[in-house]
């Protein structure tokens, strides 16, 4: 693209994202990131992801952002870092352990976990402080992570199905262990409660179980899709003001499937997206509190759907907004690969923010305004 | 001037008759004769309805006008009220086609995207209010020496289209007519001080030697694609006072003795300031 062309699509989105987004705040790391991960309402951790020694970062998103009024008043535009550390390796999954300052990390490739602490007001080092074991002795991949809601720390964590353990990560001992018939790869862990929790498979599979009982897991089947050989990604709401949880599972064929928790083997609503993926750093996610969720992975656009226009039929679906910042402020030089989000998360508190992130090492936290109501067009097209 | 004076305070007709005729002198729909103060223009039409929650800060035209007399830094007598900019004056600058488009409504989204703004004939209305007040402005400077518009310094509008929050550019109309409302062409210098360069007047005035365009702006803030002013100085981000008025001064007094203008359209936007949601330096309140 002419030096010209890429100022003048970049000059176009400016004006355009006056009126898209409350806030954007841009920021460009070092080296690119896969996680992003909340450690309060107002810091994230992100880190490296290259070969050999990556750094461990804690942000501070601008304090413009949270400012609700006289935001001009509010000096503290840009991202602060708070702590730093490094790791001997690459990380490809990072958690928060609530309440403490405590992260644990893994390194895409084995199922060792290693314990960080964030420091405090007295130190900006982010300093190793243990590890934990995984169950694997031959992993073909890295190991999700899920952190406890409760009030002791525990991460739940495993590369694949059979495998998943709960550790208690000041004294090592392993809680619980997850088992299943099948070795499934795992693209999700989570927590929907204190206890209970979601393993989420890369062939569609869901397992649900309690740590506190040792009855076998249920099990529910991928949903019915057209696509061969389909990888999917699963997602659960966090809501407690939600009378149920619901579940989205995305295929890397586009589609995405919601049901209810206490339902997982029946479809509530479904969507055919138009995104293919062939990329590992998918994230499908609700937002809290409301019926959106967010893709990306895909390309180097976030989207948002709004779920409340699914219905049982399958039907292609529009986004209901696209953060398209990092697609277009990366400058695509001749051979280069086109620029890819890695990761996204959505705010807890806040309804209508979120952080991404992309290959470039560009960091956006962006605070997106709704759209007007649709017209008469509607954003469902007929069923396919 | 003591004599017409008095014949305005003994003869309420002739004033009426004198005052039309000088608001058809001005671009005007209300001058002020009984006060030498400074002329500021202003007139409510520069506001209009925007779709809810919309970044642009409309109210900010008569807010100004509002803590000006508040604060008594002028008083009533002292605001001249434009008329608004006919047809035939924004096409001394803008395209035909453009101003068919603009007028009635017909600018495509994408068109209306790039200015920031949806269309309305609200938007048209206030447009071409403040084009009309920027014209009067330069007049009342013309005779008083100096005057100020409470709106105005859409530097983004092209001759074609319009963009960056700006539709009709006002600078441009006003040192356009000006130039040619006179038998010997005036000079006109437009010293453009607002954080965003003052792009659309330098593609308008570019073959013009009449108009000289002198742009102070963060290189980093939009537009990323910049034209090129008669004189471009690109500043680099967090600039604070002293470094920026140095800046300012080490040209704007070598440019007034060489080129000597009759006229000077200084568009002074406020976004410089440290506060400013977009502009990327930092000015205080004393350096402005």
């Amino acid at each position: 693209m002419e030096s010209s062309e890429f100022e003048d699509a970049l000059d176009e989105w400016f004006i355009e994202s006056l009126t898209a987004y409350k806030d954007l705040h841009v920021y460009q790391l070092e080296h690119p990131t896969q996680v992003i991960e909340w450690t309060s309402g107002k810091t994230v951790c992100v880190a490296g992801y290259g070969s050999s020694k990556n750094q461990l970062l804690e942000l501070r998103l601008p304090l413009k952002l949270f400012a609700e009024e006289n935001k001009g008043l509010c000096a503290e535009r840009d991202f602060k870092l708070l702590h730093g550390g490094f790791s001997e390796g690459p990380v490809g999954c990072l958690r928060h352990v609530p309440a403490s300052r405590l992260i644990v990390t893994n390194d895409g490739q084995g199922t060792d976990l290693q314990v960080w602490d964030l420091g405090g007001d007295d130190s900006d080092v982010i300093r190793r402080t243990g590890t934990v074991k995984g169950r694997e002795s031959a992993p073909q991949r890295g190991s999700r992570i899920a952190a406890s809601p409760s009030s002791s720390p525990q991460v739940l964590h495993g590369a694949e199905s059979s495998s998943v353990q709960l550790t208690h990560l000041t004294s090592g001992q392993s809680l619980y262990k997850l088992e299943t018939d099948t070795s499934d790869p795992l693209n999700s862990l989570q927590f929907t409660s204190d206890a209970v929790f979601l393993a989420g498979c890369s062939n569609g599979r869901i397992y649900m179980a309690d740590t506190r009982v040792s009855a076998a897991p249920q099990m529910s089947p991928p949903p019915a899709s057209s696509g061969q050989s389909a990888v999917w990604w699963t997602d659960a709401t966090a809501d407690p003001q939600q009378a149920s949880c619901r579940v989205v599972r995305l295929s890397s064929s586009g589609h995405a499937v919601v049901s209810d928790l206490r339902k997982l083997g029946e479809a509530v609503c479904q969507a055919q997206l138009d995104i293919h993926c062939s990329s590992d750093n998918v994230t499908v996610s609700w937002a809290p509190r409301r019926n959106y969720i967010s893709v990306s992975g895909f390309s180097g656009v976030v989207e948002i759907y709004d779920t409340c226009d699914w219905r049982m039929e399958l039907r292609r679906v529009r986004p209901l907004f696209q953060h398209r910042g990092h697609e277009v402020s990366c400058r695509q030089a001749d051979g280069c690969d086109p620029v890819c989000i890695t990761a996204h998360v959505w705010h807890p508190e806040r309804p209508q923010t979120l952080l991404s992130t992309a290959t470039d090492g560009s960091v956006h936290v962006w605070d997106w305004v709704e759209p007007d109501s649709k017209g008469p067009e509607s954003k469902s097209e007929p069923s396919l | 001037m003591t004599g017409l004076k008095r014949v305005f305070c003994k003869n309420p007709r002739l004033t009426e008759l004198v005052r039309n005729g000088l608001c058809r002198c001005f671009h005007a729909e209300h001058v002020r004769l009984e006060s030498s103060g400074l002329p500021i223009i202003h007139h409510s039409k520069y506001v209009c309805e925007l779709p809810a929650n919309h970044r642009f800060p409309m109210g900010k035209f008569p807010r100004v006008l509002h803590f000006l007399l508040k604060d008594q830094v002028i008083t009533e007598k002292q605001v001249w009220v434009p008329e608004i900019a006919s047809r035939d004056l924004l096409s001394c600058v803008h395209t035909e086609d453009y101003l068919n488009k603009f007028l009635s409504g017909k600018t495509s989204e994408q068109e209306q995207r790039r200015t920031g703004f949806p269309w309305s004939e609200g938007i048209v209305s206030r447009c071409r209010y403040e084009t009309g007040g920027t014209v009067l402005a330069a007049e009342a400077a013309l005779q008083r020496g100096l005057a100020c518009s409470t709106a105005g310094g859409t530097h983004h509008a092209f001759p074609g289209y319009g963009s960056g929050f700006c539709l009709l550019n006002d600078l441009a109309v006003a040192a356009k007519y000006l130039k040619d409302d006179c038998p010997t062409k005036r000079k006109i210098l437009i010293v453009d001080l607002d954080v965003h360069q003052g792009d659309g007047t330098a593609f308008i005035f570019k073959e013009e030697p009449a108009v000289f365009t002198f742009s102070v702006h963060c290189g980093k803030n939009f537009p990323l694609r910049k034209q090129e002013s008669d004189l471009d100085i690109s500043l680099e981000d967090g600039l604070e006072d002293e470094e920026y008025l140095s800046t300012v001064e080490a040209y704007l007094p070598w440019l007034l003795q060489t080129f000597r203008p009759d006229l000077v359209l200084y568009d002074a936007g406020v976004d410089p300031h440290w506060e400013d949601e977009l502009g990327r330096l930092r000015l205080t309140d004393q350096g402005h």
